[in-house]
């Protein structure tokens, strides 16, 4: 049984009838119908399956696995969109989704470091942010500061400042926050938050599907393993 | 003079004395809010702004392209103030009269389709059909225990109802519409603390504010508004809140 969480820029897969199953990933424009799996979610995942899940569903499914808290925040910052659910007593409590004014963020972030020639792991965190509302519009931002003197790589910087604190205030700005998505590997990201941030990967979903994946061969034992 | 009339078109809800007279001459009435035109609601960009209620953009769309001999729009508090500076737009484009009302109507007709077991996108459709005869439906369909709830006014795009089980009940203004009574704010406010419920309101609309806050305030609410269409993320919050809160 293969799973496979279909992002817009990254495709991620897991073997469960492998002797070891090991996540795996390719680029997203890469797919092909010889990527067909068993169970799919993500943005371009109805393609690719019979059996698809909402993102949201999964996100949340992968929070209860990884997470032992009852009571969390779990955002999820893909390439074009960001999503959060939130538990109380281990509950759903509240959830959002934002493809239109999220849009484009982790895409944007990973072009300007390709365009600018940046490495994240080495720029530091700005003393403010830009005031951005998604990647497309912060992007003339970064523009308007570059011409007026501002190095590239700190106007680059507050950008991705601007776009970690909208998340934030997306989720509810909570005291603590896991994170979940490629942006966990970019540390400008992580620690632009103005909270703990917990960063669980890029594989969260995957870890949901893999609930799924149990309770549709098991329904009797559907509930989630909550504490 | 209301006798010479073929077709008119309400917006929201006009009093029943109004529905009452209509349904009485014979008159075909036409419920502008909802699309009841395949065109595209851009060729109302030169009267309403673009970034507007959807609903109001689409009582436009259907008066410019449906022979409507008047327009009766309701602009007191069972509707909003929203309509009535659409009212004054139609007065203005439109050569034929508008009539502005202000339903005040207190009359239960009670609301035992918002509260049955039916596929809750036929419930939306009797209930907003409903708005176009005076009359007391002779069927009053048995009552089911709710599993789910779905709070607001019928939404433009109806396609997001589907997403919900025969047994979701309805809440808010859809509710005050079926009973009759759009401005009984009371009944607006009413929601069951023990189902889970959507409290939905159209983008851009005052009650989204409402929606909101009632939303918070429920024990396991979601807030949900959408615009013209309603995006594929809105559809799986939806599917989402509904599955992670064990209705599905």
């Amino acid at each position: 049984m293969i799973l496979g969480d279909f992002g817009t820029s990254y495709s991620k897969f897991l073997d469960l009838s492998a002797a070891r199953p090991e996540p795996y990933i390719i680029p997203s424009k890469t797919t092909t119908v010889e990527n067909r799996v068993t169970i799919a979610t993500g943005h371009n995942g109805k393609r690719f399956s019979d059996r698809y899940v909402n993102e949201l569903t999964v996100l949340a499914r992968g929070g209860e696995q990884l997470i032992t808290e009852n009571d969390f925040v779990l955002l999820d910052c893909g390439s074009r969109d960001i999503k959060f659910i939130h538990y109380i007593d281990g509950r759903l409590n509240d959830m959002g989704w934002n493809s239109e004014c999220g849009a484009s963020m982790g895409f944007t972030i990973e072009l300007l470091a390709r365009y600018y020639d940046l490495d994240y792991h080495v720029l530091p965190v700005p003393d403010r942010p830009f005031s951005v509302t998604c990647g497309v519009l912060g992007m003339s931002r970064i523009f308007d500061d570059v011409v007026s003197g501002t190095p590239d790589a700190e106007a680059v910087a507050r950008f991705v400042m601007g776009i970690a604190i909208n998340a934030y205030r997306f989720a509810g700005s909570p005291t603590k926050l896991y994170l979940s998505g490629g942006l966990c590997d970019n540390p400008l990201f992580v620690q632009s938050f103005p909270c703990q941030v917990v960063p669980l990967g890029r594989f969260v979903l995957l870890e949901g599907l893999k609930a799924i994946a149990r309770k549709d061969s098991n329904p009797q034992n559907s509930k989630a393993q909550r504490h | 003079m209301i006798k010479n009339y073929k077709n008119v078109g309400i917006v929201g809800m006009p009093p029943l004395e109004i529905i009452r007279q209509l349904n009485a001459d014979n008159i075909t009435i036409h419920d502008l809010d909802t699309p009841m035109i395949r065109a595209d609601i851009e060729l109302t960009a030169p009267y309403l702004p673009k970034v507007y209620c959807a609903i109001l953009r689409t009582v436009v769309l259907n008066a410019l392209h449906l022979h409507l001999e008047a327009i009766y729009i309701d602009v007191g508090p069972g509707k909003c103030d929203c309509a009535l500076h659409v009212a004054t737009v139609l007065e203005d484009m439109l050569a034929i009269p508008v009539i502005k009302t202000r339903n005040e109507d207190t009359t239960g007709f009670g609301n035992p389709i918002c509260r049955t077991r039916m596929d809750l996108v036929q419930k939306f459709e009797q209930i907003t059909e409903g708005v176009k005869t005076a009359e007391k439906s002779a069927k009053t369909p048995p009552e089911c225990t709710p599993a789910a709830g779905f709070w607001g006014v019928p939404p433009r795009d109806f396609s997001i109802l589907e997403l919900f089980p025969a047994t979701t009940h309805i809440y808010g203004w859809t509710r005050c519409m079926e009973n009759k009574t759009p401005a009984d704010h009371e009944l607006e406010l009413h929601y069951n603390p023990e189902v889970p419920t959507v409290f939905y309101a159209q983008s851009f609309c005052a009650k989204t504010a409402l929606a909101r806050h009632l939303a918070l305030k429920h024990p396991h609410g979601l807030f949900l508004d959408s615009d013209v269409t309603a995006g594929g993320s809105a559809k799986a919050k939806i599917q989402a809140f509904l599955e992670l809160s064990g209705v599905y």
